[in-house]
């Protein structure tokens, strides 16, 4: 009978269950909100990082990483390729020759990564086309043709059709300088890397350094399926004598960070949420005790054992809990599927995020071990919540409290 | 001769003891035996609801002891207090103090619940206790549905459901009108005689000191008088 009086108890008054139910519902409500918002951000900056820049894999001579220069390259690399795009998990690969050097334009100069790109294989492997705000992608057909971000334009002060020279090493550590007619500017998701990366065609800038027709300093893969990964990376493991492959967790170990901050967010968030949640849990079932003093009295005069007493405050609170966390956790996990369609567009701060390399679109998203995880602490936060009113009710005297008017 | 059912000894009662102490009952000794009908009289601050209180184990006495049907009560640690008094005694407060949320058929097996009694046992026991009390029509009220004097009924009842040696009742009459009060004070005289259960009342109420067989006059917290009487 403790559970019935326990759940009829809690619609004596009903505004006020009403607003703690409110309350617990609009804080899973937040949290599941503000966790799936940030898991959103995060991982369309993974994404964009893995399918914009890296790839999946990638696969460098073990000392480019050291030092990024061009004699630090991967041999037999058609045939590698060939292998790879036969490959059923692979979506696509494609090789990359790299250097660094300077850029210079009639006013300045500046500090540059080239790309020496295949231009058709790019498109598929970063989509790097869908970047070209002004000009054309690669549609000269001249071979001095270079792409380079409307950051780095901008403090070159120059512009589409304009001329630059790039200087850089070639494999015998001899000075190189060549001059390039801008052909397109793009804009990244990534600002940072607009002002620096610049692409050129493979088969110039290989003519350039002087690297044989079959070497390449990068080679990067995209895969259909992320689980696929390991699979491959050992499959790659076997193709490359002279190369390091490595996955993108490994060539970017802070989203490998990011990933487990947000586990810790996770934790961090719902707790602040749920903290607030209890202080509401707690004036309110305290407010339950006190107006009751008399009735628990006279509960404890006819035989009810402080056991009992305490467990059917805890009840109380469980039933208000079992109410409103599966009504938030769905209009939450609501929320998260129709923003996770359509997006958030937060353009009004796109500039600022994109310098960190975030999207001006953000699409929520949450795993569902994380709605278990955020119903679990709302649960035993609700409970920790309903303690102290229990044992405030605990300290009653039966005698006194019959008396309370 | 009758038993003692109620042993009282030497019992005070201190109010604030170490600021300002209030001496509510003082060295009080009393015997009540088994299927007495008593009347706690006194003027207000007198002392009876806290004698009342002390004799059922809702309060601890600062000195002496409370015996009842052989148990001492004031030595009792508090979960076996509470179930010496969910077997024991019955208690009738002055404001009704049924559990609002059930019904009057509820509040009455609530009890009997505690004490675990079988489903179909505890319906043929509220049941006769209803027809007891004359509210078998009410079975399904909830308090705020019911009178006063029917709420009292209940509240009587329910002090019965555990067949208890003694039942305690604080002021039952004050909140009720003349013929709700004689109602209720019929039906406990009938269950005094006829079930031999022992009731004492705290009480201003002339009608309730009538129907006492025994008046005992609170004065200052002390007893000022023990009288039998034949009831009217």
């Amino acid at each position: 009978m403790l559970l019935q009086i326990a759940w009829r108890n809690i619609w004596r008054n009903k505004t006020r269950s009403f607003v703690v139910i409110c309350s617990i519902i609009i804080g899973l409500w937040a949290g599941v909100f503000m966790l799936s918002f940030s898991w959103g951000l995060y991982k369309n900056n993974i994404d964009d990082t893995v399918f914009k820049q890296l790839s999946h894999i990638q696969v460098h001579h073990p000392l480019f990483k050291e030092e990024v220069e061009s004699k630090y390259s991967i041999s037999n690399t058609i045939e590698i390729l060939k292998q790879l795009q036969l490959n059923e998990n692979v979506a696509s690969a494609s090789s990359r020759i790299i250097t660094t050097g300077m850029i210079t334009s009639p006013t300045t100069a500046s500090g540059i990564k080239i790309y020496g790109i295949n231009t058709l294989s790019e498109e598929k492997q970063i989509g790097l086309h869908e970047n070209v705000r002004q000009g054309t992608y690669f549609k000269s057909g001249k071979e001095n043709e270079i792409l380079i971000g409307e950051k780095l334009a901008k403090k070159l002060k120059i512009k589409v059709k304009s001329k630059v020279v790039l200087t850089f090493t070639d494999i015998k550590s001899d000075m190189v300088s060549a001059a390039f007619r801008v052909g397109g500017l793009y804009k990244s998701k990534n600002i940072s890397l607009d002002g620096v990366n610049v692409f050129v065609h493979q088969y110039h800038l290989r003519q350039l350094l002087g690297l044989d027709a079959t070497e390449t300093n990068e080679i990067a893969i995209l895969l259909k399926n992320e689980a696929a990964l390991d699979s491959i990376k050992k499959y790659t493991a076997g193709l490359v004598s002279n190369g390091e492959v490595e996955d993108w967790k490994e060539l970017s170990p802070e989203l490998g960070m990011i990933i487990e901050s947000f586990n810790m967010y996770t934790y961090i968030i719902t707790g602040i949420i749920l903290l607030a949640l209890t202080f509401g849990i707690v004036n309110t079932m305290l407010m339950s005790v006190l107006e009751r003093i008399r009735e628990l009295g006279m509960l404890m005069a006819i035989g009810l054992n402080k056991r009992k007493i305490f467990f059917m405050i805890m009840l109380e609170t469980l039933y208000l809990t079992l109410i409103g966390c599966p009504v938030g956790l769905l209009i939450g996990w609501l929320s998260v599927n129709f923003l996770g369609k359509y997006g958030i567009n937060i353009s009004m701060f796109s500039e600022g995020l994109a310098s960190y390399g975030f999207s001006s679109i953000i699409y929520p998203s949450l795993d569902n071990e994380k709605y278990v995880i955020v119903a679990v602490m709302c649960f035993i936060t609700a409970l920790l919540a309903a303690i102290y009113p229990a044992y405030k009710a605990l300290q009653l005297n039966p005698s006194e409290a019959i008396r309370n008017i | 001769m009758a038993k003692t059912i109620i042993d009282v000894h030497n019992v005070s009662k201190i109010y604030n003891p170490k600021t300002v102490p209030v001496k509510a009952v003082q060295h009080v000794h009393l015997h009540i035996e088994e299927g007495e009908f008593v009347a706690l009289v006194g003027p207000s601050g007198s002392g009876k609801s806290t004698l009342l209180n002390m004799m059922g184990g809702l309060d601890e006495p600062t000195t002496g002891s409370v015996v009842i049907d052989g148990v001492e009560i004031t030595s009792l640690k508090e979960n076996k207090l509470i179930d010496f008094r969910l077997h024991n005694i019955g208690f009738v407060f002055q404001s009704f103090n049924l559990i609002p949320v059930l019904t009057a058929k509820e509040n009455i097996g609530f009890v009997l619940q505690l004490q675990n009694i079988s489903k179909k046992e505890r319906e043929k026991r509220v049941m006769d206790l209803l027809r007891e009390v004359d509210l078998e029509e009410k079975e399904n009220s909830k308090p705020g549905e019911l009178s006063g004097g029917q709420q009292q009924r209940v509240a009587v009842a329910r002090a019965l459901a555990s067949n208890p040696k003694i039942v305690l009742a604080d002021e039952p009459t004050a909140n009720l009108d003349s013929k709700s009060a004689g109602n209720l004070l019929d039906i406990m005289a009938k269950l005094n005689k006829e079930e031999k259960i022992t009731f004492l009342f705290s009480t201003h109420d002339m009608r309730v000191i009538k129907k006492a067989r025994r008046v005992i006059t609170l004065v200052d917290g002390k007893i000022d008088s023990d009288v039998q009487q034949i009831p009217s």
